[in-house]
């Protein structure tokens, strides 16, 4: 627990504010969210003793923290029963939420892709195309911000919007909810778990709570945050080493995480298909109508979060994705027009997208590269969990 | 959709090393897509499936049972035999065959390939599908 505080203490990064902010919140949670287990007293002093030895200067150049994976939070709400989640596996996996009949929320989830599907472009309802690529869920509830424009807070309000979404589920609500009644096997489980007839909300929360089990769990990450010094390799240390410091990576990809959960126009290369595919920037354009932009017929690029906000500085803005099983978990960025890593350390190498104001150049050496990747791949894929498919009543 | 130029220069590059089968999947609520699936089998009756696949896919959604017909004589084919096939819908049980055979496989979206027993669903780079196909030519040698 000493060594892998000290390890989080000594990372460079953010700026003013949020260096102080992110080295007193990393003092809090050595306090806090410790309590649970033997060694939060420890913890907690740790945390006291450095904040304490540690000189002001050297607090300017702390970024986030690092933290092991441990559990993930749960709305009072929408507490989790196994009976639940086995519901809410079910209708993730039931093609009933779509229109058609085609398409389930595990269509663009798939577990072994690690629940994304694998597209740059994310499959969707047949005679359609989607505009963005589809995130993995894997961690989704570590997330405050949902979607890739971070338009919803919570996984219940989550889970309806693909169903709604003509190009993704395109179903109707009124509609799911009596198709989902007349099942004698929903009913008696929608009875069981809520103590009532299904309903869109009650979909909803059971679809919640099954994602709230999909986590990555034991990464060699975690296990070396814990305290084990040999759960890294040598290239992956190496790599870690660079992710905290040259490679600036740890600014935006931190806590438990490895996501800040905010928002940044890295300018990312539009996907080709945006422009070059009608059915592509129909899509686009009706969800920029759906959030009332006025100038949605003539968009030639993502807006990103603008069309959430309306606020310029959103323009192009996009989440912090989790790095989570990052390996199993490509194409990448929100449009997917990275294909694999080394296109993304290339990507962030050269300081983003033309224009960005995020990003500098990093002068990354091939064997930095190399390490950075290694990082990436070995520390952050965790234990690969047998995943056993629900049967559909 | 976009699948055939891939499988094509897929079929070139592993020439006698790959052997392609191709099962209909006609999307339930288009109007067409049955009779293009006719279409395509009629044409391949003839020599001339791909010939047929790429034309469709231009053309789509004019392929009403005229324009099919013009399509056919565009590409030179026996026009009384490719009309009395979709006429007749000569290929009505295999592409109905083919249909239970992917929803007895939970498939529904396409293309979805199977490479080996490995499952792709979705448009896919040459170089996604070509790295499957080396790793799957390794494994035959062993």
């Amino acid at each position: 627990m000493l060594f892998s505080l000290i390890l989080a203490l000594i990372r460079p990064g953010l700026r003013g504010f949020d260096r102080l902010y992110a080295f007193m919140n990393l003092i809090w949670n050595c306090g806090q969210k410790n309590r649970s287990n033997t060694m939060s007293g420890l913890a907690g002093i740790c945390g006291m003793v450095l904040a304490m030895l540690i000189p002001l200067s050297a607090v300017a150049s702390f970024a986030g923290h690092l933290e092991p994976f441990r559990s993930v939070p749960v709305p009072k709400s929408n507490p989790q029963t196994p009976e639940k989640i086995e519901l809410g596996k079910k209708l993730f996996f039931d093609r009933r939420l779509s229109g058609d009949g085609t398409m389930s929320c595990a269509s663009c989830h798939i577990p072994e892709q690690a629940y994304t599907d694998g597209q740059d472009i994310s499959l969707s309802y047949p005679t359609t195309m989607n505009w963005r690529n589809s995130p993995t869920l894997i961690n989704v509830a570590l997330y405050k911000n949902l979607f890739h424009d971070g338009r919803v807070k919570t996984l219940e309000d989550q889970a309806l919007f693909p169903m709604l979404s003509a190009f993704e589920m395109n179903q109707n609500l009124d509609f799911v909810e009596e198709e989902i009644r007349v099942v004698p096997e929903y009913a008696e489980a929608f009875q069981k778990v809520f103590g009532g007839e299904p309903n869109r909300e009650r979909i909803a929360m059971a679809i919640a709570a099954f994602e709230r089990t999909l986590v990555s769990v034991n990464a060699p990450y975690d296990r070396f945050l814990k305290g084990d010094r040999k759960a890294l390799t040598e290239d992956a240390m190496k790599g870690l080493e660079i992710f905290n410091g040259k490679g600036k990576c740890a600014d935006c990809h931190d806590g438990v995480n490895l996501s800040d959960d905010k928002f940044y126009a890295l300018h990312v290369p539009e996907n080709p298909v945006l422009l070059n595919d009608p059915r592509v920037t129909a899509t686009m354009r009706f969800v920029a109508k759906v959030y009332h932009d006025k100038d949605y017929r003539n968009l030639k690029e993502d807006p990103g979060r603008y069309l959430i906000t309306k606020d310029k500085k959103d323009w192009k803005a996009f989440r912090t994705p989790t790095l989570r099983e990052i390996a199993r978990s490509g194409p990448y960025m929100h449009n997917g027009v990275l294909n694999t890593l080394d296109e993304v350390i290339e990507f962030f190498n050269a300081g983003g997208g033309k224009g960005n104001r995020h990003l500098k150049p990093l002068g990354l050496s091939e064997e930095e590269k190399k390490h950075l990747k290694a990082f990436l791949v070995e520390a952050l894929t965790g234990e690969e969990l047998k995943f056993v498919y629900p049967v559909i009543p | 959709m976009a699948a055939g130029p891939v499988v094509k220069k897929i079929m070139d590059t592993y020439k006698g090393k790959v052997r392609l089968v191709i099962k209909n999947y006609p999307y339930k609520y288009r109007d067409y897509a049955h009779s293009a699936a006719e279409a395509s089998l009629a044409a391949a009756d003839q020599g001339k499936y791909w010939e047929m696949h790429d034309l469709l896919l231009k053309k789509s959604p004019k392929l009403d049972r005229d324009s099919l017909i013009n399509y056919a004589k565009d590409l030179g084919l026996d026009v009384k035999a490719f009309t009395t096939a979709i006429d007749s819908r000569k290929h009505a049980a295999e592409i109905e065959r083919d249909i239970q055979l992917a929803h007895a496989m939970d498939l529904y979206s396409t293309p979805t390939y199977y490479i080996n027993g490995r499952k792709v669903v979705g448009n896919r780079p040459y170089e996604y599908l070509k790295q499957i196909i080396e790793e799957e030519l390794k494994n035959a040698k062993k």
